[in-house]
């Protein structure tokens, strides 16, 4: 069953339980219903072609059945949605036009490159940019005004997807002895690659990692890079990858017989996306991602899982959705606040954020005097039956994690 | 005389654009220019000089990471740091270059061998933590209000200008050329390579001077790219897509010609724009729908002008012949 399915709560539930929620923790009263008001236009500027199209995709899905959710409480939006075609040229020509058009907000990109290209142009034209997608830390140290990102930068996601692994570790009693990691060649992997080499060595992990071991995702099959990490004799495979290279490298892993203890990505996609279920079956369960993830017992998170299973029954809810919804959120916020839809008005209020009730896990969203929102926190997801499950943190844990993960012919 | 005024005419409205045009067609007219700019340096390779490059991504980034790396790190402003770019795209089109023509590697082989450059340089790129690596070189964007042409920071109008003094720059400097003794080497040499070489003219040299001619201005048009757009990833900067957006104006231009470049990139940075406008207005809202009508639109282009629209529109318009001479066709 995917992970979206929450038939129990209802847009009604999910009203009074955010309204209900903002209430009690003070938070401005920003979530309080109210009377209608004049929709908030949100330009959304994802990579809907190209080669991020997957991930463009995904993020549309969370922001098709957001408006809903958002006249419920009483902020209606109004989304004018544009591809950039994963293209620099692109993102900044649409966030002109989208601006030409009407939008008040602008969210997006989804990409670091082009969220920059789409911040110089608000920052020029005064209007707001709630980045709901993009790492690269330079991003919010430009000195912008106009900038608000509500996603941590690569540093943070590495530095928290590694300090995971020790929690998990001590809360299972278990700790492997030494680690391999293996990463694509790609140009993420080898970022997250450059990343986990210079923060492992600060950050005091019980093991070592005795190899790392690149490869080209694009390979026919990974049999010498797996029986290389095999032979390290490592009991905890750190993998890096993407949707199809994940599955090769489960695959070969099932036809060598290594059984590590756990495969364990520290921020990777790949192997909590739907082929990798489809594809690998039983073998795709275990497997652990370190990101940030939903809080799935949140109101107003179930109130986006039960809208998005009924628009998608097929689709996966994924890190994407739950932070193209936030994004969102953030703008139809800062516009009740603010009483009003004008760029600068929305400006105005947008520094002082503060929403504790949302459905990403983490503190109340907030903005540093970057327009960082540095309360984003990561999760460790395992598979459980085809589907992801949060297993750490404690509050936002759905199963208890299993460590070390059975072997391969164990499984049922 | 017909088409000077042609011309005058239609720089005066570019010109003029500004004061008619709100920030976003102002962003697509740049990317024009800038287009228009990128088609004129690979023309003369090409069109030129019949040497086909399909790696051109090469030297506009190689331009465009040396100026940004001098600014970021050591705070030289783009205008000093551009000789520096340029140099360092010649250098790498003279290897290019001279390992291609001295040993003889010819058309699609040539092609092939500019693709592995740039693809190296790529990887080469990834792995430069100083330069940001695969997590990009991200410029200081600073103040976008005032103009400062000396570190290339300011208004949006600075570089709209600034793209559209390279582009006629360009256009004057490729009429010159052409005009003169290696502009006729190049046409000979592209015409009949043999026949050249027959007649006396050292084809190595003329060749090799198209590729490093033509590599110092995609150089310079890869410095407008960083500092307009203030970031730099390998992928972006040396990738094949960047290559074939370099060579799209002028195949569909008019290969060859000195106005195929400029009306190419009018054709399809417009044309990009308003597919996009049509299918919205139309309700058709699926994703990659623009790229499917953009591409059937260039195959048509493709199949009904062979030589691309300008050579197809200077017949219809009836523009003297004698022009042709200058235009190497």
């Amino acid at each position: 069953m995917p992970v979206s399915r929450f038939p129990f709560v209802s847009r009604r539930d999910f009203l009074a339980g955010t309204a209900a929620g903002a209430a009690a923790l003070g938070v401005g009263g920003s979530l309080r219903p109210a009377r209608a008001a004049q929709p908030l236009k949100v330009g959304l500027l994802l990579p809907l072609s190209g080669s991020l199209a997957r991930e463009g995709q995904s993020c549309k899905r969370g922001a098709d059945v957001t408006p809903a959710l958002m006249a419920d409480l009483g902020m209606p939006v109004q989304l004018m949605i544009a591809d950039t075609e994963t293209n620099l040229d692109t993102a900044r020509t649409r966030a002109e036009k989208l601006i030409a058009d009407g939008a008040e907000v602008l969210i997006g990109a989804f990409e670091s490159a082009q969220t920059l290209a789409v911040a110089q142009v608000c920052e020029q034209r005064g209007v707001p940019l709630v980045i709901n997608i993009a790492a690269a830390p330079n991003i919010t140290e430009q000195g912008f005004k106009t900038v608000f990102r509500n996603f941590p930068t690569a540093p943070r996601l590495v530095t928290e997807g590694l300090a995971l692994m020790k929690e998990m570790f001590k809360t299972s009693g278990t700790t492997p002895s030494k680690a391999v990691f293996m990463h694509n060649n790609d140009t993420f992997g080898t970022a997250m690659a450059g990343a986990v080499g210079k923060l492992f060595p600060t950050l005091e992990m019980p093991f070592p990692i005795v190899e790392t071991i690149s490869y080209d995702g694009a390979a026919r099959d990974l049999a010498v890079e797996v029986g290389k990490a095999k032979a390290t004799g490592a009991d905890l495979l750190i993998l890096v990858a993407h949707g199809e290279d994940s599955i090769k490298v489960i695959r070969e892993m099932v036809k060598q017989r290594f059984e590590p203890k756990a495969v364990v990505s520290p921020g990777s996609p790949g192997m909590y996306e739907v082929q990798f279920y489809k594809t690998l079956g039983k073998y795709a369960d275990y497997s652990l991602t370190n990101l940030p993830w939903i809080n799935p017992h949140t109101k107003m998170s179930q109130a986006l899982l039960t809208a998005f299973g009924k628009a998608y029954p097929d689709a996966l809810f994924e890190m994407n959705v739950g932070f193209t919804f936030e994004a969102i959120l953030i703008a139809a916020d800062a516009a009740r606040r603010a009483g009003s839809t004008n760029p600068k008005a929305l400006l105005d209020v947008l520094p002082t954020t503060n929403i504790a009730d949302h459905v990403m896990i983490g503190g109340p969203i907030v903005f540093d005097a970057k327009g960082q929102n540095t309360n984003t926190r990561s999760a460790t997801i395992q598979n459980f039956g085809g589907r992801p499950k949060v297993v750490f943190p404690a509050e936002a844990a759905e199963a208890r994690v299993v460590f070390p993960a059975p072997g391969w012919q164990q499984r049922g | 005389m017909r088409r000077r005024i042609a011309l005058l005419a239609l720089l005066s409205a570019f010109v003029l654009a500004p004061l008619a045009a709100g920030p976003y067609l102002l962003s697509v007219l740049v990317v024009v220019m800038y287009m228009a700019y990128l088609g004129q340096a690979w023309n003369i390779m090409m069109g030129f000089a019949g040497q086909l490059s399909l790696g051109h991504s090469l030297y506009g980034g190689l331009g465009a990471y040396v100026t940004a790396a001098l600014f970021v790190n050591w705070g030289v402003p783009a205008v000093l740091g551009l000789p520096a770019g340029i140099a360092v795209a010649v250098a790498a089109g003279a290897v290019v270059g001279a390992l291609g023509f001295r040993f003889g590697v010819k058309g699609v082989y040539f092609a092939l061998l500019t693709i592995a450059f740039a693809e190296f340089t790529r990887v080469l790129f990834e792995h430069i933590p100083s330069l940001g690596g695969t997590g990009g070189l991200f410029l200081p964007v600073g103040s976008r209000d005032g103009v400062d042409l000396l570190r290339l920071r300011g208004h949006p109008l600075m570089f709209y200008y600034l793209i559209l003094a390279m582009a006629v720059g360009a256009f004057l400097l490729c009429r010159r050329l052409l005009a003169c003794r290696i502009g006729y080497q190049w046409l000979a040499v592209r015409e009949d390579q043999e026949a050249a070489q027959a007649l006396g003219i050292n084809v190595f040299r003329a060749k090799l001077a198209a590729v490093m001619l033509s590599a110092g201005l995609t150089a310079a048009g890869g410095v407008f790219f960083a500092f307009y757009y203030n970031t730099l990833f390998p992928t972006q900067a040396f990738g094949m897509g960047r290559s074939i957006d370099i060579i799209l104006a002028p195949i569909v231009g008019g290969l060859g010609t000195l106005f195929g470049p400029i009306l190419g990139a009018l054709i399809l940075t417009p044309l990009g724009e308003l597919i996009t406008w049509g299918t919205e207005a139309l309700g058709f809202k699926a994703a990659g729908l623009k790229q499917l009508c953009y591409g059937l639109s260039l195959l048509a282009i493709v199949k009904f002008l062979p030589d691309g629209v300008w050579p197809w529109l200077r017949r219809r318009i009836g523009f003297d012949p004698a022009d042709d001479e200058e235009e190497g066709t």
